[in-house]
């Protein structure tokens, strides 16, 4: 319990909250908690009696630590109205609408009755307040049943455990939890009934994740043999603050004799987790209630403002202006209308109540406010409530989608945010991330290189193939679905309490019907990544041949001296590279029937070493004698507390005659070592027998169903599953040791020492383990390989062996690339052999770094980078991640449909290009840009370079003022010109750093400038922080529509920054979805999602928004013409209650269900006709200009229902408010035609809602004038619609005005539908043509096109119109006309280079590269590359492919490189070689291309008038 | 997550069902005319408003209808009247006229204001309905600034609506011959909305008018007490005044005509009005050259469709010509796109 010793006692509560607020301050950042049950301290002495305790829990109850009780509600009942009115005032609308109300109980200002204006007012106040109720209501029952689900509490007064509710439990508490029971609170793992002291829990519910996470009991306490006693429990717990940081937690816990030992996040359990595989455990609640994690997680819905809506806004404040112009018309009208007769004291002047009239001035004030009141429809309250109500029902509509549902993961698309649908059919740039997103992120593992030599697995290539055809031919026989069950909002507290896991039992074999076959893929589906795709792999003879042979030489030699030495080193690489893949990951075995119970009497007292002593008891007595006095004073120092004495303490003597029994088992090695102070020495024998009963379940385990690895990464399963195939199982992991399966050697287990896990600064993850045959300390590791082959043990070239070395790590590094160029994600195993002084001495400073208190990762980090130096290098892995289904089609069809597409990965650069070649997102007929750049000034120059070059390829339509410094002799190197006309635009591709100085506040915009010009984008190698800035970047400066799509945490923070974020319910767990607008299950919903609800969606949004503007101008405009013929005197010829009606009753349903359903162009020829896409890009439905032609539409409009009836009654006995219910006809049927010529498809539901308009307009008249005959000043409208409605003049003019006003509409929308339709109409007109029954010809359609194609869209012509003539005379690329004919007679020379083809063309482009003077000759033959006048080029190079890479990262060269340009035509034919300069290529790998670095380009480049900087200049 | 409560056997996929709505697929009727379409239709708006508009004519034409304005042919009047304090004088004046055709079928009487604002906001809210309605004659809450007199005593009926009420009294003479004059019988009542007399407007109840008008004063500017409106005819006294009752009703325009008396179709009158000659004898009290207004008294009769008036007839007449206007000249645009570009059957789109 937080509480100071001195106050918990005290009785006195006011007292106390004030005191507690000052103690936090003054306390910081750290809560102390103590156990419930123990007497506070300064207590003790006083009697602790049973009614002692139960004071002190009411005390509790009432101290300000959080309780569990969960309370989300917003409300009391007693504070809803005053909070609720609160909130909703915080809406400018309401504001407004609630003063104009306010206003009318002016009584000189007075319009209306003022009651009457508040009804509409309080009407939209009060439907808002009920829903606001009824959401807390569910809320609070949703609260209510979290709260009283049960869970066992150890009870002072009973000294057991007893059942209580959630809402029960306090900090301090202890809680006793059993299998799959979901954990209540953030509880401190104090006891597990797992003897290693361990708990499986499944974080499904924050973060989607499935595979089991470890949580382990707080150290000190696994050692208990007997059950956990809470009432012994006395320490005291320091800890954070509550935060939400889900993967932090650090403290210490104090034991009474003042150790501290620190407590880790693996130490706690998160509430809304559920128990898995653990039997019962025991912890105490740290957090509870609010304060847990879980729910300082569960921020509540996003609110963004979509694009259309703050364009909306901005009219609605032109409606604003335009009343308020109105009004003081009005005003001054009436000012002069009083100064007229104002002498005239005429008999209908109504003189105040003195008797004296007004003065026109104080009268002009008046009817101003007047006319406010009067004309505020024209601020459409009702266009707010409309809205909601659309989108609503739009959302409803998009999660309907049947097209959008996935069969495989059983999930449809979910809307999380409700009010920027219509921003999806406005999206300019997509931002997608690749692994998971694109592609599968089902790794399978594809090929391998061990020791420098290459297995391609072609039995294993051709399996995957098999896949690819069983996929495409029958998608649902095939159980991939490997991804995670269905889940919802997780981490909202309404979740936890169902969490049932399915629990399944059958194995999912392909059976012969579909039902089963989806049946089985659902049921494997809490496994993550472990489809039979990824885990059947057919092993490459050859390397199976020679694991085999390994697996028996050390069968044989196991118990010589030392078993490795007897392999030849490739044998050795290729064992430690199988024991590297089965054992360096976090892979959890489980086999998923059964709890995990292992009875295993074998190592109690065994854990990953925790100490110095741990470390010496286990190594000393033999090996480590000379060198362990100096380790011991070194612990002597060592500020770490948990020495020995915290050993000894904890140890009594049977465990210490535990360890020392343990000590003696390691292995034969030891024995044979000499040391045999053990009770009985290791032998191969008892182990054997011991691990015969859980041999024997396992095997029966086996024929029932396999091991489950639970893996966190699909990389991991893959490679886990890999090894398999070459029958080195991971048998079993536990946290201190790892058994492998051998055929022949049988079950290795590994002493795991320590594990460093992954994260993405270092990019790989290490094992610390003990060899169970040679009883060394080796470092498994596996990472990226540009950080692995940087750390790896430099070879001296001397000896045989290094040269050996060497070249298997160039070998390796040439099968990377080549991996890479297939699109296979790499990772390269390495190992390091450390002796027992060396990781003493790490161990050291490892433990210091575990149990520091304050920056624990830091020093993590650091102890991390210290062990991971000096490796040797196994081999590296391929693994490959399948495109998702329809991930080319889509980016295709979203090309098409305008959008720009940036691919934003983690991955290599290699990697991202091949997967974006498989995407089409890259063409292979299309320009490539690279920009890599190892400083600042390379990539200024580079992005120079690269906007020259895009200049001069592509309009130069900004003329940019940095140019004329560069532009003399600079002249696009090496870029091959494409014709202007057929390839506009090329590629960019960046990598993370260049990335990192792009963004930087002087490039940015040059940077943005180059990849506005792009085609696509890939950025590589980016980070997440990255990725958001390039979407901020994108979004601020470019003031484009963007989209972020991702599947992963690391692509959080980019979905938060996009205009629109979608998360891909993937498999990488649910933190993207949790941050998304949208989350779709696949890459391919989103063509649908956009190019079909989105447009649809902002089409009918953006036209329902005009047509309110256009419904209340015109309505208000008949108020308006009515001041005319009233001196400007603000009486309306409407009656009031019509007035108030009218927008919310008569006119709204049928807008609504339009908005609503309205298609302007069906869907399927949104999808086959993309580009239609484009009307939403552009707002070409609702721009200014439409706006205010509606708006002089709605003006005309009016005018004609105005002056008509005026007109037909003028000269008549009619009355005013007679003549107002016929024009408040007139207007409604106007409204009717015109929302009829609006709508493209009437439904029976739009015709029931105009028939329902009507007939509602009509029966409220005529009941209303019915009812009451004095009831309604000022109009007193008594049976006036029955005398209309006998009048034939009444039908006469209605039909008349109706058909008056909309003539001109009708008609010039015809004429402009036949004369300039838009693509949207010819889609329409298309869709009239093509029959319904849509299923042939759908690929013509796909390929022909529209009728009018030929006419571009408007956008097109101007961009056609704009780049046309200027090429011709721009001035920018004035470099490039004055070189021009310097190129010609070269040009002219050499024909036969650009007819041959493209690798050739590479090939003497390189040759030529690597054979050039330090002279002139290189810009020629650039200039000759992308010389326009070559004509011969533009039909014959199937593919250009430029690149613009310069590499400076080279400590020798440091210039500029320019590597192959290449085009991946035949993939084998070029291969982008990046200049690792300090690996030499291997010559007769006739694969690649040699990329000799060019030193002198360096010198020529300065010669040329290339100002690099300095840097670069200054290291040739 | 409710579908993780369910066990696999019975989870139901969460396949959204497949029904019209739900896909948006409900069977809709695109509004996409084609070319002939929208032509024929635009054609045919065209030929019916044609139609209709010469129907309207003729019908307005069939009606009859005289005019006399008589601000300036009262002049003396007018100037007596302009003058507040001769409010008692009495004044008349005769306005001779020729009828040259005969007025058949019912006529009706009207006069005419112009330039009188009926229809000011201030104006239209100063009345008292319920104590038009009889219920509480000292109701005048709502009638400010007429609600009271000087001295506090409530106004009946109040209000400025009721003050301004028109006062003239307007007598049709026939000249049979030279000598003989009769007076045309004209009828005051069923000339008010039958609810607006027998509902919306109700006399206090009591045995006699004037005691339930007890404790009331007249508008100011009246010159009668309300229950002297009509002394001949018990019915048409008080706020049951057919005449007061009219004016309560207020014209939507400065422009307005209010009936003021029908024919009673007797004697001489059985067919309408004879043609002849005739004279208004005006009891000249209502001022409006005070405002600049005007008033003229108006014969006329009635069609089905209304009065004389000939906009609506001309309107539908104009709207006809000009929708066959674009019919043809979307026709010659169509023709014309028609040999350029498209299939034959080219649409024009909406």
């Amino acid at each position: 319990m937080e509480r100071e010793p001195a106050a918990a006692e005290e009785p006195a509560p006011p007292g106390r909250r004030w005191r507690w607020r000052r103690r936090r301050r003054r306390e910081g950042r750290k809560r102390t908690v103590r156990s419930n049950l123990m007497p506070p301290p300064g207590a003790e002495d006083t009697a602790a009696g049973a009614a002692k305790g139960a004071r002190r829990r009411q005390c509790g109850g009432a101290q300000h630590l959080a309780d569990n009780r969960l309370k989300t509600t917003k409300y009391t009942l007693l504070s809803f109205l005053p909070k609720n009115l609160f909130e909703q005032f915080h809406r400018v609308a309401n504001v407004y609408f609630v003063f104009i109300a306010m206003l009318n109980f002016v009584p000189a200002v007075n319009a209306f009755q003022p009651g009457l204006t508040l009804a509409p007012v309080l009407f939209i106040l009060a439907v808002t307040a009920f829903k606001d109720l009824w959401e807390d209501y569910s809320r609070h029952r949703s609260d209510h049943e979290i709260n009283h689900l049960g869970c066992l509490v150890f009870s002072r007064e009973k000294k057991q455990y007893v059942n209580r509710f959630w809402k029960e439990i306090h900090v301090g508490d202890f809680v006793r939890l059993r299998c799959n029971e979901i954990i209540p609170a953030d509880i401190l793992l104090l006891s597990s009934s797992d003897p290693d002291g361990l708990c499986h829990i499944e974080t499904a519910n924050l973060d989607g994740e499935t595979n089991l996470k470890r949580r382990q009991v707080v150290r000190g306490f696994s050692e208990h043999v007997s059950e956990f006693n809470p009432l012994t429990f006395t320490s005291v717990i320091e800890c954070e603050k509550p935060n939400n940081d889900l993967t932090r937690f650090r403290g210490c816990i104090i034991h009474d004799n003042g150790k501290k030992a620190g407590l880790y996040k693996e130490n706690l359990l998160l509430r809304g987790c559920t128990i898995r595989n653990t039997e019962a455990v025991v912890g105490i609640v740290i957090y509870a209630g609010h304060e847990t994690k879980a729910l300082l997680n569960n921020s509540g819905p996003r609110y963004k403002r979509s694009q259309l809506e703050r364009q909306m806004n901005c009219d609605v404040l032109w409606c604003v202006l335009l009343l308020v112009f109105m009004s003081l018309f009005s005003a001054i009208g009436h000012g002069l209308w009083v100064w007229r007769y104002k002498e005239k004291k005429s008999l209908f002047d109504v003189p105040e109540s003195d008797g004296s009239s007004l003065s026109p001035v104080t009268a002009a004030v008046y009817s101003f406010l007047t006319m406010i009141i009067v004309l505020q429809v024209l601020i459409p309250i009702s266009l707010y409530v409309s809205i909601e109500i659309v989108k609503v029902c739009q959302v409803y509509f998009i999660n309907q989608d049947v097209e959008l549902y996935d069969e495989e993961t059983d999930s449809q698309l979910q809307c999380r945010a409700l009010n920027i649908t219509e921003d999806l059919g406005q999206i300019q740039y997509i931002f997608s991330d690749k692994t998971g997103t694109l592609t599968e992120n089902k790794m399978v593992f594809r090929r391998c290189t061990v020791s420098g030599i290459e297995y391609s697995h072609d039995a294993n290539a051709r399996r995957l193939a098999k896949y690819q055809e069983a996929d495409s031919e029958e998608e649902e026989m095939v159980p991939r679905g490997s991804s995670l069950p269905q889940r919802g909002s997780i981490g909202s507290h309404q979740s936890v309490h169902i969490m049932h896991r399915i629990q399944s039992t059958k194995t999912h074999r392909r059976t012969g019907s579909r039902a089963e076959a989806k049946r089985a893929s659902m049921l494997s589906k809490h496994t993550a990544f472990s489809s039979p795709m990824e885990k059947d792999i057919a092993p490459d003879p050859k390397l199976f041949e020679k694991v085999s042979e390994c697996d028996r030489c050390l069968a044989v030699a196991r118990h010589q001296e030392h078993p490795l030495a007897h392999l030849s080193p490739e044998l050795s690489d290729v064992f430690d590279f199988f024991i590297a893949l089965t054992i360096c990951n976090t892979v959890v075995v489980t086999s998923p029937d059964q709890p995990r119970q292992k009875v295993r009497g074998r190592f109690e007292l065994k854990s990953p070493v925790k100490t110095i002593e741990d470390f010496l008891r286990r190594f000393t007595p033999s090996r480590l004698t000379s060198g362990s006095s100096s380790i011991g004073s070194l612990a002597t120092k060592s500020t770490h507390k948990s020495g020995s004495s915290f050993l000894s303490t904890l140890s009594n003597n049977s465990t210490l005659l535990r360890l020392e029994e343990r000590l003696g088992q390691p292995t034969p090695a030891i024995t044979s070592n000499g040391y045999s102070s053990g009770a009985e020495g290791w032998s191969p024998e008892p182990a054997a027998r011991e691990q015969e009963p859980e041999r024997e379940l396992e095997q029966a385990q086996e024929q029932e169903q396999e091991l489950r690895y639970e893996a966190e990464s699909p990389d991991e399963a893959a490679l886990v599953y890999a090894a398999r195939a070459y029958n080195c199982a991971l048998a079993d992991r536990l946290h201190d040791q790892v058994s492998v399966e051998l055929p022949h050697l049988g079950r290795l287990t590994f002493e795991l020492l320590h594990t460093l896990g992954f994260d993405s600064i270092r990019k790989r993850m290490s094992v610390v383990i003990r060899h169970p045959l040679t009883d060394e300390i080796y470092v498994y590791t596996k990472g990226a390989d540009s950080v692995i082959m940087d750390l790896l043990l430099p070879c001296s070239s001397d000896d045989a062996r290094g040269r050996h070395q060497k070249k298997i790590q160039s070998m390796t590094q040439n099968y990377l690339n080549l991996y890479a160029v297939e699109g296979l994600r790499t990772l390269c195993i390495a190992k390091r052999v450390l002796s027992k002084e060396e990781y003493a001495c790490w161990l050291q400073s490892h433990l210091e770094a575990e149990s520091s208190l304050d920056n624990r990762e830091e020093l993590l980090f650091q102890s991390a980078i210290r062990l991971e130096t000096n490796l040797h290098l196994l081999g590296a892995t391929g693994i490959e991640d399948r495109l998702q289904d329809g991930v080319p089609e889509t980016i295709t069809k979203l090309r098409q449909a305008g959008l720009q597409i940036w691919v934003l990965t983690g991955d290599k650069q290699e990697t991202a290009i091949n997967i974006a070649y498989a995407c089409k997102l890259l063409d292979h007929d299309e320009d490539i840009i690279t920009l890599n750049a190892e400083s600042r000034e390379a990539c200024a120059a580079l992005l120079d370079q690269c906007l020259h070059y895009v200049r001069s390829t592509s309009p130069c339509s900004t003329p940019e003022k940095t140019m004329d410094n560069m532009s003399v002799g600079f002249s696009p190197l090496g870029a091959p010109s494409t014709s202007t006309t057929s390839d506009p635009s090329p590629s960019l591709v960046i990598d993370g750093r260049s990335l990192a100085y792009a963004l930087e506040k002087n490039l940015e915009d040059k940077f943005l400038f180059l990849a506005k010009q792009c085609r696509s984008v890939l950025c590589c190698r980016s980070t997440p922080l990255q990725k958001s800035m390039v979407v901020k970047l994108v979004r601020s400066k470019l003031k484009a529509m963007t989209l972020a799509i991702g599947d992963g945490a690391n692509d959080v923070s980019m979905i938060q920054v996009a205009d629109v974020g979608v998360g891909i319910s993937g498999q990488e767990g649910m933190q993207a979805v949790m941050a998304s607008d949208f989350a779709v299950p696949r890459f391919r919903y989103l063509q649908r999602l956009l190019i079909v609800h989105g447009h649809w969606c902002y089409s009918r949004l953006a036209n329902m928004v005009l047509y309110f503007f256009y419904k209340n101008t015109m309505f208000v405009g008949l108020l308006f013409w009515f001041q005319f013929y009233c001196g400007f005197s603000a009486s309306t010829m409407i009656d009031q209650w019509y007035l108030i009606l009218f927008n919310l009753l008569f006119s709204s349903l049928p807008q609504l269900v339009t908005g609503v359903l309205d298609k302007d162009v069906p869907a399927y020829v949104l999808l086959t006709e993309p580009q239609l896409y484009r009307s939403g890009q552009h707002m070409e439905e609702y721009r200014p200009r439409t706006f205010w032609l509606n708006m002089a539409d709605a003006a005309f409009q009016s005018l004609v229902c105005f002056f008509v009836p005026y007109l037909a009654y003028y000269d008549s006995d009619t009355d005013v408010f007679t003549w107002g219910t016929l024009i408040t006809a007139i207007a409604l049927f106007t409204f009717l035609l015109h929302l009829g010529i609006e709508t493209k498809t009437w439904t029976w539901l739009n015709w029931t809602a105009c028939g329902l308009s009507i007939l509602l307009f009509f029966t409220v008249a005529l009941i209303y004038n019915a009812s009451c005959a004095t009831c309604y000043p000022p109009s007193n409208p008594y049976w006036t619609m029955q005398i209309l409605m006998g009048d034939p003049m009444f039908y006469l003019t209605c039909l008349l005005t109706s058909v008056t006003a909309l003539l001109p509409r009708l008609f010039f929308k015809a004429l402009q539908g036949s004369l300039f339709p838009t693509q949207l109409q010819l889609g329409r007109q298309f869709t009239k043509k093509s029959p319904k029954k849509f299923n042939a010809p759908k690929e013509t359609f796909a390929q022909g096109h529209l009728p009018g194609e030929m006419r571009t869209e408007p956008a097109e012509q101007k961009s056609v119109s704009t780049s046309g003539p200027l090429s011709q005379d721009c001035t920018l690329p004035v470099s490039w006309h004055t070189q021009q004919p310097s190129c010609s007679p070269e040009a002219s020379g050499e024909p036969s280079t650009v007819d041959m083809g493209v690798p050739l063309r590479e090939d003497t482009l390189l040759a030529g590269l690597s054979s050039q003077t330090p002279g002139s000759s290189m810009p020629e033959e650039a200039v000759l590359e992308g010389c326009p006048g070559d004509s011969k080029r533009k039909p014959t190079s199937t593919s250009r492919t430029t690149l613009l890479s310069s590499i400076f990262n080279l400590p020798t060269f440091s210039s500029l490189n320019w590597i192959s340009s290449l085009s991946l035509v035949s993939r084998l034919g070029s291969v982008l070689q990046f200049s690792r300069g300090s690996l030499q290529m291997d010559k007769q790998d006739s694969e690649f291309l040699p990329s000799a670095p060019q030193p002198e380009q360096d010198l020529k480049r300065a010669d040329h008038g290339l100002l690099l900087g300095a840097s670069s200049r200054d290291c040739s | 997550m409710p579908q993780m409560k369910r066990t696999p056997q019975d989870c139901p996929s969460r396949l959204p069902e497949n029904t019209a709505v739900k896909q948006q697929q409900l069977p809709a009727c695109r509004l996409q005319l084609s070319a002939t379409g929208i032509l024929s239709g635009f054609f045919a708006t065209g030929v019916f408003c044609l139609g209709m508009g010469v129907i309207l004519i003729l019908s307005a034409k069939s009606s009859m209808e005289i005019e006399i304005n008589y601000t300036k042919i009262c002049a003396s009047c007018a100037k007596l009247r302009e003058n507040a304090r001769n409010f008692d004088k009495e004044c008349t004046c005769s306005i001779p006229f020729h009828l040259t055709q005969t007025m058949r079928g019912n006529v009706y009487m009207y006069y005419k204001l112009y330039g009188f604002y009926q229809n000011l906001h201030g104006y239209l809210l100063s009345r008292s309905n319920s104590q038009l309605l009889g219920t509480d004659v000292k109701d005048v809450e709502t009638c400010a600034p007429f609600s009271k007199s000087h001295d506090g005593t409530p106004i009946a009926p109040c209000g400025a609506i009721a003050n301004s009420l028109f006062n003239d009294t307007i007598i049709l003479s026939y000249k049979l011959n030279s000598s003989v004059h009769i007076q045309v019988p004209m009828l005051r009542s069923g000339i008010t909305w039958w609810t607006d007399k027998y509902i919306k407007f109700r006399n206090p109840s009591s045995s006699n008018l004037s005691s339930a008008f007890a404790g009331t004063t007249k508008p100011p500017s009246w010159p009668k007490p309300v229950y002297e409106l009509d002394e001949n005819d018990p019915g048409n006294n008080g706020f049951l005044n057919d005449d007061f009752i009219v004016w309560m009703r207020t014209a939507a325009f400065p422009t307005f005509k209010k009936l003021y008396r029908r024919l009673s179709r007797t004697q001489h009158f059985i067919e309408g009005l004879p043609a002849g000659n005739y004279s208004f004898n005006v009891s000249y009290n209502f001022p409006v050259t005070r405002f600049q207004g005007e008033k003229s008294v108006v014969l006329s009769t009635l069609t089905w469709s209304g009065g004389h008036s000939l906009f609506l007839g001309l309107a539908y007449t104009v709207t006809g010509a000009m929708t066959w206007l674009a019919a043809f000249s979307m026709m010659a645009v169509h023709l014309k796109l028609k040999g350029k570009r498209f299939s034959p059957d080219d649409k024009v789109k909406l």
